[in-house]
């Protein structure tokens, strides 16, 4: 079965389609999320070396994964608008940027409440920690770069080459660990493996997941409201404020 | 949760927080951009 994909690019009809889909995300997050967090909070053990404060891992790293997945994916539809001049990847790279950057400083705001009870601080320019605070400045810069021209579409290519140049730090924040000698612990969950016990892998996994899915209903519903305002002197636009 | 709970909840409670504030922040945008719709097109139908 071939699917239309030029059918759905525009934007009237992603609009209908977006507004079908994104409470079914929202209810698939809420079902993972309490499914997450019952694992997490009651059936993981207690941590061997860290005691019960390492349960804090079940926020900040799934927050910590969609920081840095949310921005590549914002980057690609970048890179899709900046080929194509394509209207509906511009928009949904626009949509992603406020929730990736919410995950971000959820990463960063939970890493430090770990971080003091456990290293004794609540900030250190570690490359781990100083990268992903760079991947925040990059969402902001985007969200301000893409609404600093009057015309939205130079703001879209304005701010989609941002998105594609601040790809590099992706690579930074995932291998500084590796590469350097940081206060910040190896990655737990390896595209090999991992040495975590299941429950809480799971627990970490089944929010990942909610994250993922409430990623996805947040940002269908933002681009919503965006093709509304670009849309908003057409028939059919109007035709749905009545 | 002792004696680690302070910490515990200050993560998870501004985790919720920041989703709710963005769900809030969602809302209000959409219902700004159909309230302007419906401005300019009253205004329209005025002239």
């Amino acid at each position: 079965m071939k699917i239309a994909w030029f059918y759905f690019a525009s934007p009237s009809t992603f609009y209908r389609l977006a507004g079908w889909l994104a409470p079914w995300f929202f209810v698939l997050a809420a079902i993972l999320g309490a499914a997450g967090l019952y694992v997490g909070l009651f059936v993981a053990p207690t941590d061997a070396q860290q005691g019960e404060v390492y349960r804090i891992i079940f926020v900040h790293v799934p927050a910590s994964w969609m920081s840095m997945f949310i921005y590549f994916v914002m980057a690609c539809y970048g890179a899709v608008s900046l080929t194509f001049n394509t209207r509906l990847a511009a928009m949904m790279a626009r949509a992603l940027a406020p929730t990736g950057a919410m995950f971000t400083f959820v990463a960063l705001w939970t890493g430090s409440f770990w971080g003091r009870p456990t290293w004794g601080t609540y900030w250190v320019w570690d490359a781990r920690i100083t990268s992903e605070l760079v991947l925040l400045f990059l969402y902001f810069g985007f969200i301000a770069l893409a609404n600093a021209f009057e015309d939205p579409r130079r703001g879209d290519r304005a701010a989609a080459l941002l998105a594609l140049i601040g790809l590099v730090n992706l690579p930074i924040i995932y291998f500084s660990v590796v590469w350097w000698n940081t206060l910040h612990q190896g990655s737990s969950v390896k595209f090999t493996g991992t040495t975590m016990q299941v429950e809480m892998l799971w627990g970490m996994l089944l929010v990942a997941l909610s994250f993922w899915m409430y990623s996805i209903g947040a940002s269908l519903t933002r681009v919503r409201a965006i093709i509304l305002e670009r849309e908003g002197r057409t028939h059919w636009a109007r035709s749905l404020a009545t | 949760m002792r004696p680690h709970e302070f910490y515990i909840w200050m993560s998870y409670g501004m985790t919720a927080l920041a989703i709710v504030v963005e769900i809030v922040a969602l809302r209000v945008r959409r219902a700004r951009s159909i309230r302007r719709i419906e401005e300019e097109r009253d205004l329209e139908a005025q002239d």
